[in-house]
């Protein structure tokens, strides 16, 4: 099961139920642990071509995301502005 | 902000908390700011509010709790009450009706099948950026959350006040259609799924 992980020889190629199974990807993605997660990827990502193509490219989106998304600069008054207002409250 | 475990911090505590627990966050929370408004300027405003209100309420702060989660909720209702009147996106799309019109098998298979990792790699930042921000609200945030900040299902629950069933259909139906902006900019750079 683990030397064909990157091939998609053995894999079929219709997912029994797609919308259940991607959903189940996405949870193990964001880290929300479900039972057995790391066997079920192993098995979904080994079996099944629409599993294995929607895992990754769910990581690749997220990963563009976070170094893509992430950058806005935050501007240089800001955060001693922030205390100033709070010392007038004080 | 639940009241009922309130405590009574003394000036020097509420300074070290503010410091050390709140000001830390001040880029993660700029950034989801300006993600909601689209305007650096309303973005500074809804930040520096945020940032009164915590310390206002700080009493309401549990030491020790996640202070990243509670500050984005409070930010996330000053959007909702304050901002989002003035912001110059378009009104509120009914996420609930957007989801039944996603909610089928079909759907999900065929964008997730024409859109390939090669092409989101090829990507530049202003296609994502885009992408992001053409969704709507309700979505755009569970991915900020999630995908850019790294929330838990269990905090964005907290921050949004929605059920963690919701928190999950929202997310998978906010990545279907950030895939599918995706895909009209794959197609754009000459990506077709049809053609292989």
């Amino acid at each position: 099961m683990e030397k064909n992980v990157n091939s998609s020889e053995e894999r079929k190629l219709e997912c029994g139920d797609v919308s259940k199974c991607f959903q189940l990807l996405e949870r193990i993605l964001d880290g929300e642990d479900c039972d057995g997660s790391k066997e079920v990827l192993k098995e979904k990502l080994s079996k099944c071509q629409p599993c294995f193509e929607h895992y990754h490219l769910e990581q690749a989106i997220r990963e563009m995301l976070k170094t893509k998304c992430t950058k806005q600069a935050v501007p240089g008054e800001l955060a001693a502005s922030i205390r100033q207002k709070i010392e007038d409250i004080k | 902000m639940s009241e009922v475990q309130k405590k009574k911090y003394s000036d020097k505590e509420k300074n070290n908390i503010f410091d050390n627990e709140f000001m830390p966050h001040i880029d993660s929370m700029y950034n989801f700011a300006f993600r909601l408004t689209f305007d650096e300027d309303d973005a500074k405003d809804l930040v520096q509010d945020t940032y009164l209100k915590a310390y206002r309420f700080i009493n309401s702060f549990e030491q020790g709790t996640n202070a990243k989660a509670w500050l984005f909720r409070i930010l996330k209702n000053s959007f909702i009450n304050e901002y989002r009147k003035k912001s110059k996106q378009p009104a509120k799309v009914d996420y609930q009706e957007v989801e039944t019109y996603y909610n089928s098998d079909s759907v999900d298979y065929n964008i997730t099948s024409d859109l390939r990792v090669d092409a989101v790699k090829d990507m530049l930042g202003d296609e994502i950026s885009n992408a992001l921000n053409s969704l709507a609200v309700d979505f755009r945030t569970v991915i900020i959350l999630c995908d850019l900040e790294g929330f838990t299902y269990e905090e964005m629950a907290k921050i949004l006040d929605i059920p963690i069933g919701t928190v999950r259909s929202r997310l998978h139906r906010a990545r279907n259609l950030l895939k599918d902006k995706l895909h009209s900019y794959a197609k754009d750079m000459g990506y077709d799924a049809d053609e292989e």
